[in-house]
């Protein structure tokens, strides 16, 4: 097993294998300087565009008319900003969104009115449990929550129950 | 057998290395998948 932020992540592969062991097309990919891709980190301009280019992939490259994104942590403040990229974009599952970390433009970003669900641990001391609520009620409508209890920032032991929470949401909206 | 597919997406001069798993039954939807920083996680 890898550990780190690459798309091998545990939450990152727990979400992969749900959808996959449900027949469901999933994508996942190597942020620039993650890994075999190339290119350097660039703090989320850059990273914003990889994004945008996989969704561009999905359309251009598999046909694919619905697409459904689900970010992790850092992932989740990029993958969930590309929400109005196109209007094939049906929604979003975001997981510890680190808004503090991560400043106001990313969270202006992934405001949308399509629908979307916010993944926390309660003892997630990154993307801090205490600020949950203010920044959920920032966003529009329709959206959800849910709560995991006992996890922190990293999921370990919870990676299954949070991938589990992404894909009855995607099969509530799709 | 699942197979999953292995290449890199062109995003202008960067090559991004990815995996795809291409349902059987649905080829209309798809999950993009996008995961933490690789400093901290």
């Amino acid at each position: 097993m890898e550990f780190g932020g690459n798309m091998r992540n545990n939450v990152v592969s727990a979400v992969f294998n749900i959808f996959m062991s449900n027949d469901i097309s999933c994508l996942r990919f190597n942020f620039r300087a993650v890994g075999r891709s190339t290119g350097s980190h660039s703090s989320g301009r850059g990273e914003l565009s990889d994004a945008k280019a996989c969704i561009d992939f999905l359309i251009t490259n598999k046909q694919v008319e619905k697409i459904f994104i689900c970010g992790y942590s850092y992932g989740a403040a990029i993958g969930c900003s590309t929400v109005s990229h196109t209007e094939r974009i049906i929604g979003y599952a975001s997981i510890s969104f680190p808004w503090d970390f991560m400043g106001a433009k990313y969270k202006k970003l992934s405001q949308t009115d399509k629908p979307k669900l916010f993944i926390q641990g309660d003892r997630d001391d990154i993307a801090n449990f205490n600020k949950f609520q203010d920044h959920f009620e920032f966003y529009n409508n329709p959206k959800a929550f849910k709560i995991i209890e006992g996890a922190d920032h990293f999921y370990w032991g919870y990676d299954t129950q949070a991938a589990d929470e992404v894909f009855k949401f995607y099969q509530s909206i799709i | 057998m699942v197979e999953i597919e292995s290449f890199f997406i062109d995003n202008e001069e960067i090559k991004l290395e990815a995996e795809f798993f291409q349902s059987s039954s649905d080829q209309t939807s798809a999950v993009l998948v996008c995961h933490p920083h690789p400093q901290i996680n």
